[in-house]
């Protein structure tokens, strides 16, 4: 078990090579953090859709990545912020094919499935910000 | 700005592309500017996408993926997808993503063997 890791960082989200270096963070801190080869494969995916959704939709912002506890289980928290259009309407987002940007509209509910946790806090004009957690198994 | 080359090379009649482990956007989407290139130039028959480093296939690659073997498709190859680690098999499925009707093989030997096969009428 290891504890006290600096386990977190941020990358900023504003060219399409940035994806690429959201990936290489994640896959080093969730690797670091003990998940096995599948669980750091779903992370860096996930981590993939959802750096390229800021991208895409929003042009600019940024990922976190923390270390997480909770009742004696860690894991990795992701937080994509952007201050772009922002989701109108959350419930159709998560909706496997909705798209409105052209893509296969896999990303958001895509993501959830290989995290386990995903919130989206959105208001129209005003940005989003989409929280992911993966636990490890105890 | 390319973080890794992509090399089409040709083996027997086919085309054989490694995709490098991580590839960011533009060189997926260079990978099949070239491809198609070399499907002119080179008179192949097919394409062999040697996946076996990739460690991350998300849904943009699958859908380049996707429209390579329509766009290989149309002009005359088959496209066979070879060496897929089982953690990406496992992330693809999860995620939902599909490879269209692009063939998959174990590894690249096995693909080209695929390849030598003769065209069945509905083979996916």
């Amino acid at each position: 078990m290891t504890d006290e890791a600096p386990f977190d960082g941020e990358v900023p989200i504003v060219a399409e090579f940035d994806i690429v270096v959201a990936r290489k963070c994640v896959r080093e801190a969730s690797v670091a953090l003990g998940f096995g080869v599948t669980d750091v494969t779903r992370i860096v995916t996930a981590a993939s859709e959802l750096a390229r959704n800021i991208f895409q939709y929003a042009g600019s912002g940024v990922m976190r990545w923390r270390r997480v506890s909770s009742n004696g289980r860690a894991g990795i928290e992701l937080v994509f912020e952007d201050h772009g259009p922002g989701i109108a309407d959350v419930a159709l987002a998560m909706e496997v094919g909705f798209t409105t940007g052209g893509g296969l509209g896999m990303g958001l509910p895509g993501a959830k499935k290989l995290m386990g946790e995903l919130e989206i806090r959105s208001q129209a004009g005003a940005g989003a910000t989409v929280t992911t957690r993966k636990w490890l198994d105890k | 700005m390319l973080s890794e080359g992509i090399s089409v090379i040709k083996v027997r009649d086919v085309l054989l592309v490694t995709v490098p482990a991580d590839p960011d956007d533009e060189t997926v989407s260079l990978m099949q500017a070239k491809v198609l290139e070399a499907m002119e130039h080179r008179q192949a028959k097919g394409l062999v996408l040697d996946i076996s480093m990739v460690e991350t296939l998300d849904s943009f690659f699958a859908r380049t993926v996707v429209e390579t073997e329509r766009m290989v498709g149309m002009m005359g190859g088959r496209t066979v997808v070879a060496g897929m680690r089982p953690s990406v098999a496992i992330t693809v499925t999860q995620l939902g993503l599909t490879l269209g009707a692009a063939l998959s093989a174990l590894n690249v030997d096995r693909a080209l063997d695929l390849l030598q096969q003769p065209k069945t009428k509905g083979a996916k």
